[in-house]
């Protein structure tokens, strides 16, 4: 990749209360970088409440490099509320710039002020939001309009364009909205000029961004994963979608109820999850491809239809986007805490297919590949996202779309199979063939009890075992063919080499996490991570690496059935081993342990924020 | 499953007349399954314990049932429910109605739930899923959606419809997922051995209530209604022939149609729903033609006529979910 001469990696952070345009200022400031050819993750924290005065915090990162994850703390804070900024202060970096309205509409008590709370490294400039708004249009509305028109005059950033920007965000709205927020933000951006004293470096004048490049101008995408899973599923031919409204994935039943008609698909909201899984259960069994998202609250729920989906043979797709648990728990928080639930969740012996994307662009080849897994291997599969996932939002190339092998995958009996035809006939693979309703001659009875290979009831203590090894067998052949585990870090030599794909070649190659082959052959340290995590990890790495330290990281979108080969192997060349996740204890770490059976370290956060690959970097050195 | 062995249609006497509804099936004992040892033991026994004397008997009952044409639709599995139950009633009503309206066996898809109503599909020669307890309205409508060409049967227990299951009828039925609900009401829960359902009357003693039911007992007619379904009938598992004409008349309504079927529980209630209390009870409901629009008939008729049988109501213009989903899509 050609960078510039001049690099840039900033953490912008707006903070302010519910209904300030705090998440629509952040929204057009990481739309505006990205048109400016800028790399970005952008993430909102916002609270559970519709209205209420809670507090929301637009967090964007903008680099001139491949950003890995969102970063810990910010450069710039931008305060649109002070009450709620000053408890954002200790996210703001020591030396770190601060915003803030100067003419409140209610003047703070001196310390209840944000800038008076501020460290005193802080560099702090006072713009009179309020006021200049009122000027623009003659209401506080388009405060958050004036501190872009500060941060684009603060920060040389390119007038005109960022006016566009607004422009094209309110563009479907009346003259009048478009008119105020534009006229606040050149307020703001012309008073700043006027008076305000640069006393910061930061300068995006002589930057020459990644993506400027004309021919890859229009081929971004700026996408969260909620919108890159519909997107997905669209592409893989999902026909059928069934949902109930639950944070942080009610937003893919929301796409899909728009652009599923349109790819001849039915979109079905149910009463609650048992009958969403139950409807994309029913029509697996007609023979379509049929998924349904939910978070933990719903996933609980589902769980009885999960082991029908892997007894009665019927390929079912959930998406549990995770949030903080258990119970209701922190609906608008993100957290790994479904690890155990999605792995190993429900009764009886019940090998499932369980996935994880480790970063937005593979959101898209989880979807693929979970739709192609379920039809392919009847059965289960399960996609653990999580509230950052869903939610943050990336500027990415545009996904290959699937190769036909992944949209036709249903085994079929031949013409002798059907000569009484056994629908659950043992078989090495697995996989018995499957006719679909309609089928003359391929008439079977699925069932939820322990069957023959006809799909009769039986309970012989020879026919369960059987069946059951027969179900199990699936593990290994989707193992064979499934996405190997990526390693990244840095070369033996010292060089970060370019890019590569994690994912097997049947899924389409988007860019994600670089995979490498050169990792030292014994290693210091060796991250081992999985969801939203693994981007911490491999940034982490790469840093502790620039440090000197030799390590390396390990993650596998496949947590089941896992790669526990690979992971041995890899295991076996680290001298200590770090396993970073968003749950209290570390489910995935004890899921380790008994694979590799010795200690690991573990790095374990339930802040409701994402991992920071600050925070491992920092354990990295202490275990060194 | 195509072809019919001819020991799965001669190991159980077909038997008919005044005191008995028209039921075919097998003479085993309760909780035995056919294929195990003790379900060809019983089988054995019941064809040896018929003797020569019977065999000529048998042969020509036989030859009348087989005359009828139905039997195809019958699979070669054995049902497993008692001797004297209700459902061989309703299977019978099943058959003749596929065989009247001539389904190609490939297309029906009958969905169960859990319970002695469970295993109906099992029955069926046709494709069959028996999924959950209270499950059978979801994945049936998943199915439909799925594949509106299928003609999809959803059966289900009281216990499983209207207890564990209760909150997916509703749904269902102002969906107007067009697809055919039978209840199999017996008001007992009946495979776990004789507690109360949602059905079982006010102050009945049950194995899980031995002092009397302290529940007030559903009315799943009146719930019907209520819920907006399109199709509401009542048939009586005594009467084939009126179940028939009810199945037929549900399958062939474009949207969802709900029928309950009164039937006993001939070993775990020996008190309220039995062969001669329905039979006593149960009569025809002439209320409303020549119009089954008329809500207020159907509702004064669901609270005042607990074994009116018939069609209570049925709205014929109102639009199946999928019709009203092309409408406002355009496709």
């Amino acid at each position: 990749m050609k960078t510039s001469d001049k690099e840039i990696n900033i953490v912008f952070e707006i903070c302010g209360s519910a209904g300030e345009g705090t998440i629509s200022a952040g929204e057009i400031l990481s739309r505006f970088m990205s048109a400016q050819g800028f790399e970005i993750m952008s993430f909102d924290a916002y609270p559970a409440e519709i209205r209420g005065f809670g507090k929301c915090v637009a967090h964007t990162r903008v680099s001139s490099n491949p950003i890995y994850s969102p970063g810990k703390l910010a450069d710039v804070l931008i305060a649109l509320n002070d009450n709620h900024a000053i408890s954002q202060l200790s996210a703001l970096k020591k030396g770190g710039i601060l915003l803030y309205d100067s003419q409140p509409a209610k003047p703070h008590e001196e310390d209840q002020s944000v800038v008076a709370r501020a460290d005193a490294a802080t560099i702090s400039y006072g713009v009179p939001l309020t006021m200049l708004a009122q000027k623009a249009a003659g209401n506080a509305r388009g405060r958050n309009m004036v501190a872009l028109g500060a941060v684009t005059a603060l920060f040389h950033l390119d007038r005109d364009a960022f006016t566009n920007s607004i422009k094209d965000r309110y563009g479907k709205k009346k003259q009048i909205v478009i008119d105020s927020n534009v006229n606040s933000f050149l307020e703001g951006f012309d008073w700043t000029k006027e008076n305000i004293d640069k006393a910061d470096g930061i300068s995006f004048q002589g930057v020459t961004p990644p993506q400027t490049k004309a021919e890859q101008k229009g081929e971004k995408l700026i996408i969260n994963g909620n919108q890159l899973v519909a997107k997905a599923a669209l592409d893989a031919d999902l026909k059928f979608y069934a949902g109930y409204p639950i944070t942080p994935a009610t937003k893919i039943m929301e796409i899909l109820s728009k652009e599923l008609p349109k790819h001849g698909g039915t979109l079905l909201q149910t009463e609650d999850e048992i009958s969403a899984i139950g409807a994309v259960i029913g029509a697996g069994y007609g023979g379509i491809r049929a998924m349904t998202g939910t978070s933990g609250p719903g996933f609980a729920l589902m769980t009885e239809f999960t082991g029908l989906s892997v007894m009665a043979e019927v390929p079912a797709v959930i998406i549990d986007s995770q949030r903080g648990g258990p119970s209701t728990g922190i609906p608008t928080k993100t957290e790994q805490s479904d690890f155990n639930a999605a792995m190993f969740g429900g009764t009886g012996d019940c090998p499932r297919v369980v996935l994880a994307p480790t970063d937005t662009t593979s959101c898209y080849d989880a979807t693929v590949l979970a739709l192609y897994l379920a039809e392919k291997y009847q059965t289960l599969v399960v996609i653990l996202l999580d509230f950052f996932l869903s939610n943050s939002i990336r500027n990415i190339d545009v996904p290959q779309k699937p190769a036909p092998k992944m949209l036709n995958a249903n085994i079929a009996p031949d013409a002798a199979d059907l000569d009484g035809y056994q629908r659950y006939k043992i078989t090495d693979s697995g996989i018995s063939p499957r006719t679909i309703p309609g089928t003359p001659g391929g008439m079977f009875f699925a069932t939820g009890l322990e069957h023959d290979a006809y799909g009769r009831p039986n309970y012989t203590d020879k026919g369960h075992l059987a069946m059951t090894a027969k179900r199990f067998r699936k593990h290994a052949s989707v193992l064979a063919e499934a996405p190997a585990p990526v390693i990244s870090g840095m070369d033996a030599g010292g060089a970060d080499s370019g890019m590569g794909s994690g994912m097997g070649s049947s899924v389409g190659s988007s860019k994600g996490i670089p995979d490498k082959d050169g990792t030292p052959k014994t290693l210091d340290i060796g991250v081992i991570s999985w969801g939203s995590s693994a981007g911490a990890a491999h940034e982490a790495v790469m840093t502790a690496a620039g440090e000197g330290v030799s390590a390396a990281a390990f993650s596998s979108m496949m947590l089941s059935p896992f790669p526990e080969k690979q992971l041995a192997a890899f295991a076996g060349r680290c001298r200590k081993i770090l396993i970073p996740e968003l749950n209290y204890g570390g489910q995935f770490a004890d899921f380790v342990t008994k694979i590799i059976k010795r200690p690991v370290e573990r790095l374990n956060f339930i802040t409701g924020r994402p991992m920071a690959a600050e925070d491992i970097v920092e354990k990295i050195r202490e275990m060194i | 499953m195509n072809t019919i062995p001819t020991d799965a249609v001669t190991s159980g006497p077909v038997r008919s007349g005044p005191d008995h509804p028209a039921v075919s099936g097998p003479a085993t004992e309760p909780g035995t399954e056919p294929g195990t040892a003790a379900g060809k033991a019983a089988e054995t026994a019941a064809g040896s314990a018929a003797g020569t004397e019977q065999a000529g008997y048998l042969d020509e009952k036989l030859a009348q049932v087989r005359a009828m044409d139905f039997l195809q639709y019958r699979s070669p599995d054995l049902p497993t429910w008692c001797p004297g139950c209700g459902y061989f009633g309703i299977m019978d009503a099943f058959y003749k109605a596929c065989r009247e309206l001539n389904l190609a066996h490939e297309n029906i898809c009958a969905v169960s739930g859990i319970g002695c109503s469970g295993r109906t599909p099992i029955f069926i020669n046709s494709y069959g899923f028996h999924t959950l307890h209270g499950r059978s309205i979801p994945v049936a409508t998943g199915l439909k959606l799925a594949r509106e060409d299928l003609t999809v049967f959803a059966m289900a227990g009281d216990g499983d419809a209207l207890g564990i299951g209760g909150g997916h009828l509703p749904h269902a039925a102002r969906k107007n997922i067009d697809i055919t609900f039978i209840l199999f009401d017996n008001s007992i829960y009946g495979l776990t051995k004789g507690q109360s359902s949602s059905t079982t009357p006010y102050e009945m003693k049950t194995n899980s209530h031995p002092v009397g039911n302290p529940d007030t007992p559903l009315n799943p007619v009146k719930l019907a209604l209520a819920y907006g379904a399109s199709f509401v009938a009542r048939g009586y598992a005594g009467d084939p022939e009126g179940m028939k004409q009810l199945i037929k008349a549900g399958t062939l309504h474009r949207g969802f149609s709900f029928i309950q079927i009164l039937t006993p529980c001939v070993t775990f209630d020996k008190t309220n729903r039995t062969w001669k209390a329905l039979k006593e009870k149960v009569c025809s409901l002439n209320l409303h033609a020549p119009a089954p629009d008329n809500m207020e008939n159907a509702m004064r008729a669901a609270e005042n006529e607990p074994y009116g049988t018939g069609i209570f109501y049925q709205d014929k213009d109102r639009p199946s979910y999928q019709d009203i989903l092309r409408r406002m899509q355009n496709v």
